[in-house]
């Protein structure tokens, strides 16, 4: 069963097998920017309105400069580009959608260059760059035009240069025999930091809430199973119906047709059997497993981290109350988590066995024995909103196993038998 | 959106932390740099202070606690205050520097947390105004009040800025998720429609198996001519059932496919194809008993599709060439009696399974309700009994 398996899961996210065709390093360079991101135009307003107040903030600089400028008219030119480049990137974006191309990156970064180099020639004889520099640091923060835009990767790179450049400048422009101190040396620190931290800091916010963004997708699209039937077949099921379907119709036409001779040569007759053996497997398992099952399988999440046993498929029988309690707590055990603390953090639901019959119950209901173990949780780690989650499950006890959470629950859910 | 929520909180802290350690970092460096300071033990005492601060933002991006917050607003005011000597000292351009790096832009970093709510908001009014009034107190003699001032309301509006502007985009993100999610909810439930449009495609399925099982033995006791029929047939139906219709042909080969109109088909019509089928594979089928049936098309279809997997067993296992079959009713029942005279099997013998029985034949009969049992003695023949409800 390969041949079906989609190349993306429901979060866009590369699967395994489709990713080994991408290099690493294309991976990593474009990571973060090469997908539409939900919110991205409202970040990318917010980056857009820093970078002009920040614009203005460093012409105003500028203004205030103008008589000292050796050379005013490559400050000039230098905020003349700067000023184009910011524009022309916010037009074009606004224009241009979502992704922006290799070729106007490009031109992004060149016009930034030459600002910051027309802006060190402007200020070169004063040797005090910490001081004047204006438009090579606002430079720095005009990266953030392109945060939701362009790779993390490319960014950074960007920024990073662009701190070098600047240090190294500082270093040449500093004239032999200035004291090692702090007034010479900390408004030069002052300016790389300006001119670098804006873009890392912005990176860092845009990837925070893109994982947060399809972290919420994920769980939302898991959502959709707690109002599932008792079984059901799951996303994939059907596709994987279809394409075993295909791929018999497939096979029974070339054998009408008389593309293939019979006898059948054995290669062909292992196929037959194969599919005659999926087929039966999908017709008759397929509606054996329970909307947790499905949950746990199709998230980027839960599927990492939780390992399900309900031999008797019992998780079908809870209520879209006690479902939606059982999931959330089983997410918020996973994802509330710091990945270098705890990278093992793992749990386990295990549904049932029941419990043999004591006496019948006056509501007509059973008890589910629901029981999750978990590997690096620390009870006193967890979020105080799991205790709500689980309350809506049923009675719950709590205890620490191997150094690590068990929570034990009772659910009451109606008898099949009795409904 | 609680869970939300709380995703927005963490990424905000996680970007607090960073905008708070990295401006810490320069700022830190500023301040071990000689001639920043003026007093010697200010160099050790702001070094620990440093440490405090950068462990207070550090646990700033985990917890949610707010003892972090004042951590490091204290931290940093104690840095001032050194640096200074408690406002004795006029700092120089590079101290000063140091100082303002450390109130404008590293303490700032919490106002990126201190938005969103009432209380926050006022714990950022209240926090910024302490520390302005403190910051201009300390550094008094070394820099224009209003310059520090200035300063520090550009820096502490800026983060609360970026706060401010993250939680906005909130809702609409929530809201444009929760559409998805919904889309994806009715998406899923037509998924499992389709799903059971294609499983309830039970005759159709049940000889494309059979076919497939014929096939997967390269045909061999088959004359291709039949078997390139059969396999057209199937691909036929197959072809309509992928173009969205549920076929429902009137037959597939001669296996007769009469369940999709009547609501009580009559059993003995498709009786009469079921043995076409198979005398057209070699094997031939003697009717006996009633001829005329009459039940839900579901139970039909299970108890056909049953009926034609116990034959297919006896053309392929008991090396003769002839099955009988009986067919009884009562006022509840249906049953077909299958026998033939071939070689036979004991029965603990042979797993179930492996004939394909437990599995199609009795799981298909169990879900209409009834039942199959299989008696056998090796040399003797062999006996299936198929029952369904009627």
């Amino acid at each position: 069963m390969t041949a079906g398996i989609p190349e993306e899961n429901t979060l866009g996210v590369v699967v395994a097998g489709a990713a080994r065709a991408v290099t690493r390093r294309a991976k990593l360079l474009g990571r973060g920017g090469n997908r539409p991101m939900l919110g991205a135009s409202h970040l990318a307003l917010g980056a857009d309105i820093f970078v002009v107040l920040r614009a203005v903030y460093g012409l105003a600089w500028f203004v205030a400069l103008w008589d000292r400028y050796p050379v005013p008219a490559a400050a000039a030119s230098a905020w003349g580009v700067l000023a184009v480049v910011i524009v022309g990137a916010i037009v074009l974006s606004r224009v241009g959608g979502d992704r922006m191309s290799h070729a106007v990156f490009a031109l992004v970064v060149a016009g930034l260059a030459a600002t910051v180099v027309l802006d060190l020639i402007a200020v070169w004889e004063l040797h005090d760059l910490g001081r004047t520099l204006t438009a090579a640091t606002a430079a720095g923060s005009a990266l953030l035009l392109l945060v939701t835009r362009r790779g993390h990767v490319e960014l950074l790179t960007a920024a990073g240069a662009l701190g070098l450049t600047l240090a190294v400048a500082l270093f040449l422009n500093t004239p032999p025999g200035t004291p090692f101190d702090a007034d010479n040396l900390a408004p030069g620190l002052a300016m790389l930091a300006f001119a670098v931290l804006p873009t890392v800091i912005g990176v860092l916010i845009v990837r925070g809430f893109r994982r947060m963004v399809q972290l919420e997708l994920d769980r939302v699209l898991v959502q959709s199973n707690v109002s599932a039937p008792r079984y059901a077949v799951g996303m994939l099921a059907s596709e994987e119906l279809a394409r075993l379907d295909l791929a018999a119709e497939q096979l029974l036409d070339s054998i009408a047709s008389e593309q293939t001779p019979l006898p059948l040569p054995p290669k062909t007759a292992s196929l037959a059997a194969s599919l005659a053996t999926e087929l039966r497997l999908h017709l008759i398992e397929g509606r054996r497993e329970t909307w947790l099952y499905h949950a746990v399988s199709e998230s980027e999440m839960l599927g990492r981290s939780v390992t399900l046993i309900d031999k008797s498929a019992l998780a079908g029988l809870l209520d879209a109350n006690q479902r939606d309690g059982l999931l959330s707590a089983a997410w918020m055990l996973v994802s509330d988590t710091r990945k270098k603390a705890a990278p093992h953090r793992s749990i386990t639901l295990q549904l049932g066995p029941l419990a043999p019959a004591g006496a019948p119950r006056e509501d007509r209901k059973i008890i589910v024995p629901i029981t999750i173990t978990s590997t690096g949780i620390r009870r006193n780690r967890v979020d105080p909103s799991i205790w709500a989650a689980l309350g809506r499950v049923g009675r719950y006890s709590d205890s620490t196993e191997d150094g690590s959470l068990r929570v034990d629950i009772e659910a009451a859910v109606d008898n099949p038998a009795e409904v | 959106m609680d869970l939300l929520a709380r995703e927005r909180d963490r990424m905000l802290q996680r970007a607090a932390r960073a905008y708070g350690l990295g401006f810490t970092l320069v700022s830190g460096l500023c301040y071990v740099l000689p001639g920043a300071l003026v007093d010697a033990w200010a160099l050790p005492a702001g070094l620990a202070l440093y440490a405090v601060l950068a462990g207070a933002q550090f646990m700033l991006g985990i917890s949610r606690n707010p003892g972090w917050v004042l951590l490091t607003l204290l931290a940093g005011l104690g840095i001032v205050a050194v640096a200074t000597g408690f406002g004795q000292h006029s700092l120089g351009v590079g101290g000063m520097t140091s100082v303002q790096l450390l109130v404008s832009g590293s303490l700032a970093a919490v106002a990126v947390v201190l938005t969103g709510t009432a209380w926050r908001l006022v714990s950022f009014v209240l926090a910024f105004a302490g520390l302005t009034a403190a910051s201009i107190w300390l550094t008094s003699s070394s820099q224009a009040p209003l310059r520090t001032g200035g300063l520090l309301l550009l820096g502490w509006c800026l983060a609360a800025g970026i706060g401010a502007w993250v939680s906005a985009g909130m809702p609409l993100v929530a809201r444009r998720i929760a559409s998805i999610g919904r889309a994806h909810r009715v998406e899923r439930q037509s998924s499992e429609l389709e799903a059971q449009r294609r499983q309830s495609a039970r005759l159709l399925h049940d000889t494309v198996l059979a076919t497939l099982t014929l096939l997967a033995h390269s045909g061999v006791g088959v004359t291709p001519e039949a078997l390139r029929e059969q396999a057209a047939e199937d691909a036929r139906l197959l072809r309509q059932l992928r173009l969205g219709s549920t076929p429902t042909p009137q037959s597939s080969g001669s296996y007769r496919l009469g369940s999709g109109g009547d609501a009580e088909p009559v059993l003995g019509r498709t009786l009469e194809s079921v043995k076409n089928r198979f005398g057209r594979i070699g094997l031939t089928v003697n009717w006996h008993g009633t001829g005329q049936v009459l039940l839900p098309s579901e139970v039909l279809d299970a108890f056909l599709m049953a009926l034609a997997e116990c034959l297919e067993n006896v053309r392929r296992h008991s090396g003769v060439t002839e099955a009988h079959v009986t067919i009884t009713e009562d006022d509840t029942m249906v049953r077909a009696m299958v026998t033939d005279a071939g070689v036979g099997f004991e029965l603990s013998d042979i797993d179930e399974a492996s004939l394909g029985f437990a599995e199609s034949v009795v799981a298909r009969l169990r879900d209409v309700g009834g039942n199959a049992r299989l008696f056998s003695v090796p040399g003797a023949g062999t006996t299936v009994v198929l029952e369904v409800p009627r």
